[in-house]
């Protein structure tokens, strides 16, 4: 293979694990958002993500109802909240308990949403677009479509925005006080309860974005979305699991790393791929990948 | 005797009966009953797999299915190349499970158990592509037969129920037994008191590695008696979900390692499906609700606070 022929081939690839590793980022800062407040794993990520599309598939296809999409997704929006309230509801009494009791409620959370995904919208695989103009032009070897701009634009707003909530407003403030030292927290006369339910709504917003803008580059099903977390999942654990940039960053270096794998070894082992990241991470940098160079802070 | 001693026989009399009427009911059960109890003994072990990591770890795993379905392919693919039965094929599919869990513990020795748990979902879900993907070994989405008897001249059904309901209880009476041994009371002693356990010697990375290699070696029994049981190993046994199902199992039988909770356990896994067949995707729901109402009532501890002020005595 020569020089040339590389490059052609290595910029669309990190172009292209680039924008998927975004998304990976904004489903992994949920997961980290959840974790780092009230110490659970949302097992059911996926599943409410997987959800949230459906509705907005369902409302906008014309199967349930036929909205223009902005309003299916403001309704998806809507039921994702009210799922998220639900369920964090339902492990309340035992989040103060135990990490894994709760993280197994979640589980089952997640179970009950997948089989309500199944009932309403069967085993049909569908296709759910971003409603934007087909676009695209070339930048060297790269070629930049409007699917790509529109990712990086929302992942660009909602990361920003989800980082001056946190380091601007009371609410930021109170997250990170809580996710520090909840006992203090208490001691203070903080609720811990709105903290909670703050970061678990969050979590349930990022959720579907990601969804929503991954959904165009395969399809939507009932199992794409949950398998898709898979790699929010691993992203969580490449960036330590408690940091939010961490975790952002973290998202893009999976998307680049299952770019190159597929393309250079096989694209039929994407999850064990994950599962070796995974299983590596834990050994060698069990307090993230990025430790080092951003510190364990926010 | 003490009235403890007279509950404690009363319980051990229930538990030879149980075992009796087990022993019992291929002369009144039909074949398809009698496949099912197989295949629910079978699941029982995973259970008690599950469970005993539980119990004896604090940890979670949705990725049990990983090392069920390794011995149910060693047993299969053991008698696919070498023409080998089960009597070989055993004890070869239990050190490959302990052997794997073995390698997958070990990185997250020092860490919570949630990183575990995450890990194990990254398991469940890279099991179907590796099963799908070796299709020189694994037979592909087709799976693989197991055909060899265990004990020549008996009958099928009567040998693969006779066979799992034999290692059930033989691994039950073991689970009872660990429970008193000096390696089953360290094991609980540094997942409850780890500094104690330190100071005597036992670490906790020790002893959480060495609990989820035993718990996949069982794991990996229980999944060559699934491969004898059902006579045949194939993909769509093996999905995402059993993972997760193998621990509603295990939370529905309180993560109790007795023989009547895990029966429960395993039977709740087993037979729905198979009597829902026509409700399929309200299988997950009720999964997932089990799940849940059995996490929060075990867990949230005195349950009169849900009540009304005014009912509460």
């Amino acid at each position: 293979m020569s020089v040339a022929g590389f490059i052609r081939d290595i910029l669309p690839l990190l172009w292209s694990g680039l924008i998927s590793g975004c998304l990976y980022g904004v489903g992994a800062l949920g997961l980290v958002m959840v974790f780092k407040s009230s110490r659970v794993v949302n097992f059911s990520h996926g599943n409410l993500a997987c959800l949230g599309a459906f509705v907005v598939y369902g409302f906008s296809s014309g199967s349930l109802l036929s909205l223009s999409w902005g309003s299916a997704v403001a309704l998806a929006l809507g039921i994702a909240c009210a799922v998220a309230v639900v369920s964090y509801a339902l492990i309340a009494p035992i989040v103060f308990k135990s990490d894994l009791a709760s993280t197994i409620a979640t589980l089952g959370v997640g179970l009950i949403l997948q089989g309500v995904v199944q009932l309403v919208f069967g085993a049909d695989i569908v296709n759910l677009d971003l409603p934007v103009p087909r676009y695209s032009f070339s930048l060297g070897a790269i070629r930049i479509s409007s699917y790509d701009l529109a990712v990086l634009a929302v992942t660009l707003a909602i990361v920003g925005g989800l980082f001056l909530i946190i380091e601007r407003t009371r609410l930021g403030i109170a997250f990170r006080a809580v996710s520090t030292n909840p006992f203090a927290c208490e001691v203070c006369g903080l609720n811990l309860r709105s903290v909670h339910l703050f970061s678990w709504l969050a979590g349930a917003v990022l959720g579907l974005v990601a969804a929503l803008l991954i959904v165009p580059t395969t399809f939507l099903s009932s199992t794409t979305v949950p398998s898709f977390m898979l790699q929010a999942f691993t992203a969580a654990v490449v960036g330590g699991f408690s940091s939010l940039p961490g975790a952002a960053v973290a998202g893009i270096l999976v998307g680049v790393a299952m770019n190159l794998f597929s393309f250079y070894v096989s694209p039929e082992f994407m999850n064990t791929f994950l599962l070796g990241v995974i299983l590596l991470t834990l050994n060698f940098f069990p307090n993230g990948l990025l430790e080092r160079a951003i510190g364990g802070r926010v | 005797m003490s009235a403890r001693g007279a509950h404690v026989d009363v319980v051990r009399l229930l538990m030879l009966a149980l075992v009796a009427i087990l022993l019992l009911a291929p002369l009144l059960a039909g074949g398809f009953l009698l496949y099912s109890l197989s295949l629910c003994f079978a699941n029982t072990l995973a259970v008690l797999s599950v469970s005993m990591l539980v119990r004896y770890g604090g940890e979670v795993s949705i990725g049990h299915s990983f090392f069920v379905a390794l011995g149910a392919y060693a047993v299969a693919i053991i008698e696919h190349r070498f023409g080998l039965s089960i009597v070989v094929s055993l004890p070869l599919a239990v050190l490959l499970g302990a052997g794997a869990g073995f390698v997958f513990a070990f990185p997250s020795r020092r860490l919570s158990g949630i990183y575990l748990a995450v890990a194990t979902m990254a398991l469940a879900l890279a099991l179907p592509e590796i099963l799908i993907g070796f299709e020189k070994f694994t037979g592909g989405f087709e799976g693989l037969y197991i055909a060899q008897d265990l004990l020549p001249g008996m009958p099928k059904a009567l040998q693969r129920y006779y066979v799992a309901l034999a290692v059930l209880v033989l691994v039950c009476l073991a689970l009872a037994h660990f429970r008193k041994s000096a390696q089953g009371l360290a094991l609980l002693m540094a997942q409850a008191q780890p500094r104690a356990a330190e100071a005597m010697g036992i670490t906790r990375s020790w002893a959480r590695i060495s609990i989820f290699t035993l718990s996949a070696a069982l794991a990996a029994l229980a999944g060559a008696l699934t491969g004898f049981a059902s006579s045949t190993v194939s993909p769509n046994s093996f999905t995402f979900f059993s993972g997760v199902f193998l621990l509603v199992g295990s939370v529905v039988s309180l993560n109790r390692l007795s023989l009547p909770a895990a029966l429960v356990g395993g039977a709740f896994i087993t037979l729905v499906p198979t009597y829902l067949a026509q409700a399929g995707d309200w299988v997950p729901i009720l999964y997932g609700v089990a799940l849940v109402v059995v996490t929060l009532v075990a867990n949230a501890g005195d349950l009169r606070r849900f009540l009304p002020r005014g009912m509460r005595r």
